[in-house]
């Protein structure tokens, strides 16, 4: 256990590395200038002089070799400190922590929303595989993974907020504002975890420990919830993890749509306005994020399954 | 967002025929080359209590001196030249000659404030007619009614500004009551919005345009026919009426109708005639290469612009490709002198609007001279007489003398068709119909608020 974890810390540091560097280089590799367009945002569309864009390369440290201004930023970080916003006199740190719980609250939402459909919609279809309610939910599945977020959301609030009045179109903070976000975020995911229920389930129900429980007589209730079940959630609780992390960023449009101040949207501003220290900064907090439930997915395959062992010798 | 010049306020306020208004100045004039002497009203009170003198406006520059790298290039004045000669008295000096200073300074950027403010927590100490109650960043910002406000009552006793970046979710959210103004919704959704009993929708012109520039130092754009003929080829009224959905209106130069020199009524008329169009092609030296059509993916409705555009070229035999580029390397590329078209905007937030023209197209203008640096010139400028007509322009401070020599420019400028006039830009407000006495004005950003009324 004690190796496993220490293997994985190194292995976290080096993914965090690569990333940063990654980003980093991306980052000069795009076109346009972060001076510039900083400036003319800043002086409301006029274009600055080529003075005005040299003092601020210079003020930033924009001009000096790139390998060197990230080792400059590589020892700000391990100070703890992820430098401030080209346009704000805000420190990135303070920017994200404000925006972290609206984009935590909503991927834990939209996640609770997608089990919530997923589970009992997969079980049911795989349970009656080849019968009605299989189609149906097949069919709801695919629906659900070819709604484009932003689409589903405005219509989402036109008919629950115009016309039936239960939802306020936007906004944090209470719990009616976050019910159609969460439906919206949940719903594509609920597809995919829906299909993989399905097939996890079949896989399981195939197996011979379920008939050897099937013919001790057991109910079939039972059968399929206690013994299938558990075996049936290992796929799904990596690809829940998984999707964790990608919801986080999937929350994108789904925070523009209902302007919600999350880290989804806050990153898309800071690409489009070349704001440097916010990109970086968020780039690493969300690949930490990132690396750790992964970490804790692997964690919890012992749990469900005792079978599978950390050091992987006595599986 | 429209709010902060609600909170904070200029020395000098902008009229809705774009003329200067005194703001908190009663009073400037200019004492000498390159020295200006403003005067401050007096028995203005800040939300703290504390009354407006002229250390504050000492103070209130030298502020955006420190924090704005390009605020000396841009106001002609360096930090230490802003002095207090009494009380109510406020000397500036600036760079150089810079008759238009006092309009660069009626601004919604260029405000006074109290020195006790406090940039951190964002409470920002002003004269204007609502102060700052409490702020969630990205969120709102609300605001009540300054008791003791110079200007008169105003009707509302609190107003909250709320964020909502997306145009789609501002519209429904006004719908849905949620909000009882919404600035700038869809142009898609002003139809829904006018014909619903429950909204309003307000449209303004501002001191904005959109046209296409032609990059006159690359073939065969060189050639004035073949810019004329796309001049005859393009129907500004068609473009407002169907893909800006009737907001805004056609323009007949590049700057817009609402600043009084735009010479609009008496630049040449290059009205629709396809014939007329195709016959210049015929005569110039165009052969039928495609044309690079550049275009920022942030120009709102550019894509749909340039289609329309294309098609009528494509009409009288001009082969043009369209190519949407990222706004943030969108003036790289264009600098970069591969363009033989550009979709541009321009447009001002100041009272003085003298550097539309001259940093476009006067040879020394800043833009100007950045833009495709390799041939040391714009990719607009016509040089010589214009640039003349340019100087005179700006260095004169008589209004009539002003207009006279700046619509002489932008007549030639479209005798010579180095650019494609689109549209004066207007802007959206929709409003509840509870709510009454929008009253916009032609710079978004000094819409006042003291007026509106629950209806």
């Amino acid at each position: 256990m004690q190796e496993f974890v220490i293997r994985r810390a190194v292995t976290m540091v080096l993914v965090l590395i690569g990333v940063s560097i990654l980003t980093f280089c991306l980052l000069f590799l795009t076109p346009g200038d972060p001076a510039e367009t900083i400036l003319r945002q800043q002086m409301g569309g006029r274009t600055p002089s080529a003075e005005a864009i040299e003092q601020f390369r210079e003020s930033q440290g924009l001009n000096r070799p790139v390998p060197i201004q990230y080792v400059d930023w590589v020892s700000d970080v391990l100070q703890g400190n992820l430098r401030q916003s080209y346009y704000q006199e805000t420190p990135v740190s303070r920017m994200i922590l404000n925006r972290l719980p609206a984009t935590l609250e909503l991927a834990v939402a939209g996640m609770l929303v997608a089990l919530a459909i997923a589970l009992p919609t997969g079980i049911v279809s795989a349970v009656h595989k080849g019968e009605a309610p299989d189609y149906v939910s097949q069919f709801a599945a695919l629906l659900g993974v070819s709604m484009p977020n932003f689409w589903l959301g405005y219509l989402l609030i036109i008919v629950f907020s115009l016309y039936l009045g239960l939802f306020p179109v936007s906004g944090v903070g209470s719990l009616d504002k976050l019910v159609l976000p969460a439906v919206t975020l949940g719903s594509g995911m609920a597809a995919i975890v829906t299909r993989l229920v399905r097939s996890s389930m079949l896989e399981v129900l195939e197996e011979e420990y379920i008939d050897t429980a099937r013919s001790k007589g057991l109910k079939e209730r039972i059968v399929v919830y206690k013994h299938a079940l558990r075996n049936a959630l290992i796929p799904v609780v990596t690809i829940v993890g998984l999707q964790f992390g990608y919801l986080l960023n999937g929350a994108v449009i789904v925070e523009i749509v209902f302007q919600r101040p999350g880290l989804g949207a806050l990153l898309i501003d800071a690409i489009f306005a070349r704001d440097y220290p916010v990109v970086q900064g968020l780039v690493l907090v969300i690949a930490v994020i990132f690396v750790v439930t992964n970490f804790l997915v692997d964690l919890t395959y012992r749990y469900i399954d005792p079978r599978i062992s950390f050091e992987g010798e006595n599986a | 967002m429209p709010y902060y010049t609600n909170i904070l306020e200029p020395l000098i306020w902008v009229t809705d025929e774009m003329e200067l208004e005194p703001w908190l100045a009663t009073d400037w004039e200019a004492t000498g080359e390159t020295t200006w002497e403003f005067s401050i009203r007096e028995g203005v009170t800040f939300h703290n209590g504390e009354e407006l003198v002229a250390d504050h406006v000492v103070w209130s520059f030298e502020q955006v001196l420190a924090e704005w790298s390009y605020a000396p290039g841009w106001l002609h004045i360096e930090p230490g030249n802003v002095t207090a000669l009494d009380e109510y008295t406020v000397e500036f000096e600036t760079m150089d000659p810079f008759p238009t200073f006092p309009g660069t300074i009626a601004h919604n950027m260029i405000a006074i404030q109290h020195p006790d403010r406090s940039r951190e927590n964002f409470e920002p100490i002003g004269t204007g007619p609502y102060q700052v109650e409490e702020r969630e960043e990205s969120q709102y910002v609300r605001t009540s009614a300054f008791d003791d406000y110079w200007n008169g009552d105003v009707e509302l006793e609190e107003l909250t500004f709320n964020v909502i970046a997306d145009p789609n979710t501002r519209a429904l959210s006004l719908q849905n009551g949620d909000v009882d103004v919404a600035f700038e919704p869809p142009k898609s959704r002003v139809g829904s919005l006018r014909e619903n009993d429950e909204t309003n929708v307000t449209t303004n012109l501002s001191p904005g345009a959109v046209y296409v520039g032609c990059n006159i130092y690359k073939e065969p754009m060189d050639d004035a026919k073949l810019r004329q003929a796309l001049n005859y080829a393009t129907s500004q009224t068609d473009l407002v009426e169907t893909i800006l959905s009737g907001i805004g209106e056609p323009a007949k130069g590049p700057v817009a109708e609402s600043i009084f020199w735009s010479g609009h009524e008496n630049l040449p008329d290059y009205e629709q005639d396809m014939e007329e169009a195709s016959r210049l092609v015929e005569e110039s030296s165009y052969d039928g290469e495609a044309l690079g059509f550049y275009l920022s993916n942030e120009q709102v409705d550019g894509e749909l612009l340039a289609q329309a555009l294309q098609q009528w070229y494509d009409e009288i035999g001009v082969n043009v490709e369209i190519q949407v580029v990222e706004e943030a390397s969108f003036e790289d590329t264009v600098r970069a002198g591969d363009p033989h078209l550009v979709l541009e905007s321009s447009g001002t937030n100041s009272g003085a609007a003298d550097y539309l023209i001259y940093e476009t197209f006067h040879s020394e203008g800043d833009v100007n001279e950045r833009l495709y640096a390799d041939e040391g010139t714009g990719i607009y400028n016509l040089g010589d007489e214009v640039d003349r007509f340019i100087e005179e322009g700006f260095q004169t401070g008589d209004q009539e003398e002003k207009e006279r020599k700046y619509e002489q420019a932008l007549q030639r400028i479209m005798e010579e068709a180095v650019v494609v006039p689109i549209n004066y830009s207007e802007y959206i407000v929709a409003t509840s119909s509870d709510v009454a006495n929008m009253d916009l004005r032609p710079i978004p950003e000094m819409v006042r608020w003291t007026g509106l009324q629950n209806a």
